[in-house]
């Protein structure tokens, strides 16, 4: 196994080593290495979210609230797969079941309708949090093109769930179709979903980057942590330090 | 025999001394629980006092500020909470750096307060857990929901300092486990780190981020 990840994870560090570093002490963030590039990268992203995804967004929210909730639920539908698969090699089985159950039951509409009206929907796991949960080391913080913010193993656990999504060993065209389309359909509600918050980030921020940066790392341990508030976090170190300097 | 009853002598002894140590402090801060879900209700009652039941009687900006202002001064540690968000550079700034910085922090969260306001007429909080973290923290939880639907339910966390004999007093607060304060805190070192160590480089943005938002609310509502 870990060799498998070594052949995977080796290309794109050797990518990543490519990438040109700043000075230690213009470093913004310990995790951020490739800061400079990653800025760069960050203002292309802006663009096209400009150019393409904001207006996207914007026409998916201009849709009636039915096609909304099933175009959002159409995206959960299609991570099902990657999820029941990333939950058992977790072994969070009672996720996996729910996943595969609600896959299999809205399957019946292409994931457009919620058939099952679960409160208890399943939690989404890649492989990313696979990664994680096999005590991968995070590596250096990568904001990719069109991709946005991860980091190498989640980047790396990004490209595992593609060539391991059930959907594309169908040998069926539709389910193939399904794959191809789900990530720029995902993409566009999760934009349209949460518009205001991200434009908050995108034209009021004083630094649109580092807010950026800040609310990954945060979002993705909440992700890491399957949002359990009693686990310790970063934050409650940060404060926790901070409080007792003071004395 | 006498090594291993050595062995279980060692780990009672052990036992004793972390429970003697932490048990305690722990229980303090458990003492205060209550006294922090107390301080969050409040805060929510007081929200929806100064907003109004009629939705056609939008209150004043003027007053919205003022209720703001007291708000702040009044539920959350403002002096902390600045200088926790101005991050290392806050020991290396001058005392008039520190009273601008605050100035200028305080001008950005009341401009943001002025752009969300309306937002809380439409919200409902409902209580959830109190949680200790260790004797100076502790973190009260709910679910936020929009009445009118829009939005899906969100879960929020205000972090509350518990310290000995001061009054507990919000500090952060927490939206699906992002925190704004380690958000703002994260920001404000880019933003210091980016101009070569400047602290006056941070007040400047602050001040100018403040502007920004006046200005597209004021945008907004022309």
């Amino acid at each position: 196994m870990r060799f498998f990840i070594n052949l995977l994870i080796g290309p794109l560090v050797g990518l990543l080593a490519a990438c040109s570093s700043m000075p230690a002490d213009q470093i913004s963030d310990a995790r951020d290495p490739y800061e400079s590039t990653n800025r760069s990268v960050f203002e292309f992203n802006m663009a096209v979210d400009s150019a393409v995804v904001e207006p996207a967004a914007k026409g998916y929210r201009a849709l009636p609230e039915f096609m909304q909730d099933g175009l959002s639920n159409h995206a959960e539908w299609t991570s099902y797969p990657s999820t029941a698969v990333n939950s058992v090699l977790q072994g969070k089985f009672e996720n996996a079941a729910l996943a595969t159950v609600n896959f299999l039951v809205n399957g019946l509409t292409l994931g457009f309708v919620d058939l099952t009206e679960d409160k208890d929907d399943p939690i989404r796991e890649d492989f990313g949090q696979t990664l994680a949960a096999w005590s991968v080391p995070e590596g250096s913080y990568i904001m990719m093109p069109l991709l946005g913010p991860g980091t190498t193993r989640s980047h790396t656990g990004f490209l595992l769930d593609v060539i391991t999504n059930p959907l594309g060993y169908s040998g069926q065209s539709g389910a193939e179709t399904i794959q191809y389309t789900s990530t720029p359909v995902s993409v566009v509600t999760f934009r349209g979903n949460n518009f205001d918050q991200i434009n908050d980030i995108k034209y009021s921020a004083a630094d649109p980057y580092a807010k950026t940066r800040s609310f990954y790392f945060q979002y993705r341990e909440g992700q890491l942590n399957d949002g359990d508030r009693a686990a310790s976090t970063e934050s409650d170190d940060a404060f926790d330090s901070f409080l007792n300097d003071e004395n | 025999m006498v090594k291993h009853m050595k062995h279980w002598v060692f780990i009672f002894a052990v036992m004793t001394m972390v429970l003697g140590v932490v048990g305690p402090r722990h229980a303090l801060a458990n003492d205060r629980l209550d006294e922090g879900v107390a301080l969050v209700n409040s805060l929510v009652e007081r929200i929806q006092t100064v907003i109004g039941d009629n939705p056609n009687q939008t209150p004043e900006q003027d007053q919205v500020r003022a209720e703001t202002n007291a708000i702040i001064n009044e539920f959350f540690d403002f002096d902390l909470v600045a200088r926790f968000a101005a991050g290392q550079a806050w020991r290396s700034a001058s005392p008039t750096e520190k009273s601008d910085y605050k100035t200028a922090f305080r001008r950005v969260l009341l401009a943001l307060a002025e752009t969300q306001f309306e937002y809380f007429r439409h919200i409902e909080y409902t209580h959830k857990t109190a949680i200790s973290k260790g004797p100076k923290l502790m973190i009260v939880s709910g679910m936020v929901q929009d009445k009118t639907g829009e939005f899906p339910d969100v879960v929020i966390s205000w972090r509350i300092s518990t310290k000995a004999e001061k009054p507990v007093r919000i500090i952060d607060l927490e939206v699906e486990n992002i925190s704004m304060l380690i958000t703002q805190q994260q920001e404000n070192t880019a933003i210091i780190r980016q101009n070569g160590g400047s602290f006056q480089a941070l007040i400047d943005a602050l001040n100018q981020q403040a502007d920004d938002i006046a200005a597209g609310k004021a945008s907004i509502s022309d």
